[in-house]
C-alpha cells in the first residue's frame, strides 16, 4: 500500500480514537469539577489542561476547558479538532475507505458544533463525540478488509487508545483521595466489569491493575500495547521484504510490556505520574519509529541524478 | 398541464421537454407523469433528498480550496435512442479523427505538407510539445478518454462547441447523478429502460491495461491526481476506487532508469500505466515547468524510453486548439473519409484580415473565446460585456490574433428545472464521454448535462455557477429486435446487465413466468424458548407488583 495513506490511515485510527478518549476525559472530570465547589476549579482545569499538554492558559475557567478540548477548532487538543483532522485524512485516503466509513466520518464532520456551549451543552455533544467513533469503530470492524490499511488504522487506535488512558489514568492522582478512582473507572466505561471481576472490594491498587495491566480489559493500557504489537507483527508479516522496518517500534513496545507487568503495583501506584509520562514517552517513539520506517519512505529529490545512473 | 408545469415559458431556445405548441415530447413521457404527480411540496423533499445525499457523501467540486457540493437539479435530460445514435457516431468520429491528426503531427505531419492545415498552426500552439515527438507509447492511442461538449441550437440541431483530449473531467458526477436519482426519485425511471452508465470504471480500466508498455503481462495501473485541493479530486478518488486502483500524487512517485515507481509500504513497486489528471506543464519539472511541485522528476524520459504509459498522452493540447477545432471536419474529411456527423458551431479565425475585420465590428454581439483555454476561462460574451471590456479585448485580439476565435451568440436549449419552487427554463449543454482502447471508441451512454441555474446564462460552468442534471439515454423500444427476450449471446457487458437490474424498480418490472424457487429452506436458528414451567416460576415471583390489565 501507499506509504501516503498508510500514514493516513494511521492518523484515522488516532484522531477518532483520540476524539473518543478526550470526550470520556472531559465527562469524567466536567462531573468531578462541578460536583465539588467553585473554589477548586482553576487547579483542577490546569491540571486537567496541563495532563493534556496545554500550558498556553493561564487560569483557566470551566468555558476555556470546554473549548480547548472540546468545540475550538484552532485547538489541537479539541474534539472538534481531531474529527476534522479525521476527515482531512480520509479524504485523503478516500479511494481505499469504504463508502459507509467515509460517510460516517464525513456526516460527523458536518456535525460539528458552530457555536461555543456551556456545562449544559456539554453532555450532549460528549455523548455524540463518543457515539460517532463507536459507529465508526463498528463500521470498520464489519466492513473492513484486513489488509495493511486496516492494521495501519488499528495500530494507531491502539496507540491512541493506551497513550489516552494513561492520561485518564494520571488524571485520578490531580486531586488527592480515593474518590477519583470509581470516576476514571466510569470514564472509561469499565466501572461494572471492575466490580465484576473484583467482586465489588477493591481498592486504589487494584482499579490502577485493572487500568493499566488487565489486557482483557480493551480500553487498559496493556491491551492497547498488545494490540499496537500485533497489528504491527502483521504488516511485517504481510511484507516479509520490509519485516525488520517493524522491528524498533516493536522493541519499544515489548519492553514498555514487561516493564508494566512485572511492575510492583504499589511502587507504580506511588510513582503514577512518572509512570503514566513513560508510557506517554513510548507511545511517542513508537509513531515516530512507524513513521520513519514505513511513512516518510521519501528519498531526497532523484532528478538531479536522473538519466545518470 | 400539471401543477409544477403550469406557467412554463417557452422561449425562443429549443426546450428539451416541452415543443413549441406547448406538449411533452415522447421521450419525456415518463418523466412528465412522474412530474405531473408531484406537488411543489414533493419537488422540494426530492431536492432536499439529493442534496442530502451529496453532502453526506461528499460528492463536491473545490473551488479557491473550499469544497462545494455540485448541485444535481431533479429533472434529468432525456435523450431518445435513434438521437444517441447520430451523437455516440459523431462523438467517436471526432476522437478517431483527432487521434489520427496527433499521431500524424507527431511523425511525418503528412497533414501539412498535403496543405490540409497551415504548419504554422501547429508550431504556434502553446500546447505542441515537441518533447515528445515521435514516441508512440504503448499500443499507440493518446486520447486515452476525450470529452466532446454539445449543444443544441434553437433550430434543434446538435453541434459541437468544443473538444477535450487533454484531461476532461466530470465523468464521476455522470455515476454519482445516477445512483442519486435513483434513490431519490425511483418512479420516474419506471416502465422504461435507461441505459446504465456504471461500466464506465471497466471500460477505462481495460483500456488502460491495454495501452501498457509492449511485454508487460500484468499491468500496475494508477491515477495520478495534482492532490487534495483539485477541483475535481473528487472524481479522482472515485475513478481510483471504482477500478480498484492505487491514487498517487506525484511525491509518491519516483523514476529510476526510465521505469517509474511508486513508494509503498513493501519497498518501490513498479508502474506501468499512470492515468495522469494533472496538466502536461506540471508533470515533469525536468521538461517543463521546474517549479512545479506535483509533477515526477524524470517522467518524460520514462515516457520516451517506453517504461510507462500516460493517459492521455503528453502534447494532446494541440488537438483542442480552438483554432484547430475550426479545421476538425476537414481532418475528419481527410484521414477518415467521412463527412463530420455532427456540425461545429460556425466559427471566425481572427487570423483572417477579413474575418477579423468584421468580428471587430460586431464584436458586441459574439462570443470570443482564447484558443487554449478550457472550463470557461477568459471567454467574452458580447452582448453583455461592457465597453471597457470590449475595447481592451479587441486591443489584445489585434496584438494576438492567433490566441482568439469568435462564434455568435447560440442560445442554448432548454430543460425544466427546480428553481425554487416552480420548474423554470435553463440552458444546457452535453459532455458526453468517450474511451479509446485502441480497438474501438466507446462512449459512454449519456454524459454529464450541465445547466446554469441563473435566469438566462448561457455559460454553463461549474465554476460560474452552474449544476448538473442526469442524462438519460433511452434504450430501443423492445419490439424493434426480433424477439423480446434477449438471446445469451447478447450478455457480454455483465456491469451493464447489472446496473440494468438495479435502475428498473422491481414493482415496475413487466410480469415474467414465475421461476421455480431453487433454494433450500433452512429455519433460521433462534434463541431457545424458556421452558414454560421456568417462566410460570419466574413470573410467581412476580406477584407482589400490580399486574397489568391485559394479564
Amino acid at each position: 500500500m501507499l506509504s501516503r495513506i498508510a500514514e493516513s490511515m494511521f492518523w484515522i485510527g488516532r484522531y477518532v480514537e483520540r476524539a473518543e478518549d478526550t470526550a470520556r476525559l472531559l465527562q469524567t472530570h466536567l462531573r468531578l469539577i462541578i460536583e465539588e465547589t467553585a473554589a477548586h476549579e482553576v487547579d483542577a482545569c490546569r491540571n486537567l489542561l496541563a495532563l493534556m499538554s496545554v500550558d498556553h492558559v493561564t487560569d483557566p475557567t470551566l468555558t476555556d476547558l470546554l473549548r480547548i478540548l472540546g468545540y475550538d477548532p484552532s485547538e489541537p487538543t479539541s474534539i472538534y479538532f481531531s474529527f476534522a483532522a479525521a476527515r482531512d485524512n480520509a479524504r485523503r485516503a478516500r479511494e481505499v475507505i469504504p463508502l459507509d466509513l467515509w460517510e460516517c466520518v464525513n456526516t460527523t464532520w458536518h456535525q460539528l458544533p458552530t457555536a461555543p456551549f456551556g456545562p449544559s451543552g456539554a453532555h450532549v455533544f460528549l455523548n455524540w463525540a463518543r457515539e460517532r467513533s463507536a459507529m465508526f469503530a463498528g463500521i470498520s470492524r464489519g466492513i473492513m478488509v484486513r489488509d495493511d490499511g486496516w492494521q495501519f488504522m488499528s495500530m494507531g487506535r491502539s496507540l491512541e487508545q493506551a497513550d489516552m488512558t494513561s492520561r485518564l489514568v494520571a488524571s485520578a492522582s490531580l486531586t488527592h483521595g480515593s474518590t477519583q478512582w470509581p470516576a476514571v473507572l466510569r470514564g472509561c466505561g469499565g466501572h461494572d466489569a471492575f466490580l465484576r471481576t473484583y467482586r465489588g472490594l477493591y481498592t486504589d491498587r487494584e482499579a490502577a491493575e485493572f487500568l493499566i495491566v488487565d489486557a482483557r480489559f480493551p480500553r487498559s493500557i496493556m491491551h492497547g500495547l498488545i494490540a499496537a504489537a500485533d497489528s504491527l507483527q502483521r504488516v511485517a508479516q504481510n511484507n516479509p521484504l520490509t519485516a525488520r522496518h517493524a522491528e524498533p517500534a516493536l522493541r519499544s513496545l515489548g519492553q514498555l510490556r514487561a516493564r508494566l507487568e512485572y511492575a510492583d503495583l504499589d511502587e507504580l501506584l506511588s510513582n503514577l505520574n512518572h509512570e503514566m509520562a513513560v508510557v506517554q514517552d513510548v507511545t511517542a517513539q513508537v509513531t515516530i519509529a512507524v513513521s520513519t520506517s514505513y511513512f516518510a519512505a521519501e528519498e531526497p529529490p532523484a532528478w538531479t541524478t536522473e538519466g545518470t545512473r | 398541464m400539471a401543477d409544477v408545469l403550469s406557467n412554463y415559458p417557452v422561449g425562443e431556445a429549443f426546450d428539451e421537454m416541452i415543443d413549441v405548441e406547448g406538449s411533452v415530447r415522447p421521450s419525456y413521457r415518463a418523466v412528465y407523469s412522474a412530474l405531473s404527480r408531484s406537488t411543489s411540496h414533493d419537488l422540494r423533499v426530492i431536492a432536499e433528498s439529493l442534496a442530502n445525499n451529496y453532502t453526506q457523501a461528499g460528492v463536491t467540486f473545490d473551488v479557491g480550496g473550499v469544497e462545494r457540493p455540485f448541485p444535481l437539479d431533479l429533472v434529468p435530460r432525456v435523450i431518445a435512442s435513434p438521437e444517441w445514435e447520430i451523437i455516440e457516431g459523431g462523438v467517436a468520429q471526432r476522437v478517431r479523427a483527432l487521434e489520427a491528426f496527433l499521431s500524424d503531427i507527431y511523425s511525418g505531419a503528412r497533414v501539412i505538407s498535403d496543405g490540409v492545415i497551415p504548419g504554422q498552426l501547429v508550431t504556434s500552439s502553446t500546447h505542441f510539445h515537441r518533447a515528445v515527438w515521435g514516441i508512440q507509447a504503448g499500443n499507440g492511442v493518446r486520447i486515452h478518454v476525450a470529452g466532446v461538449d454539445l449543444i443544441r441550437n434553437p433550430a434543434g440541431d446538435v453541434r459541437v462547441l468544443e473538444d477535450n483530449v487533454r484531461v476532461p473531467s466530470g465523468v464521476s458526477y455522470v455515476m454519482t447523478n445516477r445512483n442519486a436519482m435513483i434513490t431519490a426519485m425511483p418512479e420516474a425511471f419506471a416502465n422504461q429502460r435507461i441505459r446504465p452508465v456504471a461500466g464506465y470504471p471497466t471500460r477505462l480500466l481495460t483500456a488502460l491495461r491495454k495501452a501498457a508498455p509492449p511485454g508487460v503481462e500484468e499491468p500496475t495501473v494508477v491515477v495520478l491526481t495534482p492532490g487534495v485541493y483539485n477541483s475535481a479530486y473528487f472524481e479522482h478518488t472515485l475513478l481510483a476506487r471504482t477500478m480498484g486502483v492505487e491514487l498517487v500524487e506525484g511525491r509518491d512517485l519516483e523514476c529510476r532508469r526510465g521505469k517509474v515507481f511508486m513508494r509503498t509500504t513493501a519497498g518501490l513497486q513498479r508502474v506501468d500505466v499512470i492515468y495522469r489528471r494533472v496538466d502536461d506543464e506540471f508533470l515533469d519539472p525536468v521538461h517543463f515547468r521546474s517549479d512545479s511541485m506535483l509533477g515526477v522528476p524524470g517522467l518524460v524520459n520514462a515516457v520516451r524510453t517506453g517504461g510507462v504509459t500516460l493517459a492521455n498522452a503528453i502534447g494532446n493540447g494541440v488537438a483542442d486548439d480552438k483554432l484547430i477545432y475550426t479545421y476538425v471536419p476537414d481532418l475528419i474529411k481527410y484521414y477518415l473519409r467521412e463527412e463530420p456527423i455532427i456540425p461545429n458551431v460556425d466559427t471566425w479565425r481572427l487570423e483572417d484580415d477579413q474575418a477579423r475585420e468584421e468580428v471587430l465590428d460586431r464584436v458586441q454581439e459574439l462570443v470570443i473565446k482564447p484558443v487554449d483555454g478550457s472550463g470557461g476561462k477568459g471567454i467574452v460574451i458580447g452582448p453583455r460585456a461592457t465597453k471597457a471590456e470590449l475595447d481592451e479585448l479587441r486591443r489584445r485580439v489585434k496584438e494576438d490574433p492567433r490566441g482568439w476565435i469568435a462564434q455568435p451568440v447560440v442560445q442554448l436549449s432548454t430543460v425544466p428545472t427546480l428553481i425554487e419552487d416552480h420548474l423554470q427554463p435553463r440552458h444546457v449543454d452535453l459532455r458526453p464521454f468517450a474511451v479509446n482502447n485502441g480497438e474501438d471508441v466507446w462512449v459512454l451512454p449519456g454524459g454529464l448535462t450541465r445547466v446554469a441555474l441563473p435566469e438566462g446564462e448561457l455559460v454553463v460552468n461549474s465554476s460560474q455557477g452552474g449544476g448538473s442534471k442526469d442524462t438519460w439515454v433511452l434504450s430501443p423500444p423492445p419490439h424493434r429486435s426480433p424477439s423480446s427476450h434477449r438471446s445469451a449471446t447478447d450478455h457480454s457487458d455483465d456491469t451493464d446487465d447489472q446496473a440494468k437490474a438495479s435502475e428498473m424498480p422491481p414493482l415496475h418490472r413487466p410480469a415474467e413466468t414465475e421461476v421455480p424457487l431453487t433454494v433450500a429452506k433452512v429455519p433460521v436458528t433462534v434463541m431457545p424458548k424458556m421452558v414454560e414451567a421456568q417462566r410460570q416460576q419466574q413470573d410467581q415471583q412476580q406477584q407482589a407488583n400490580p399486574r397489568s390489565p391485559e394479564c
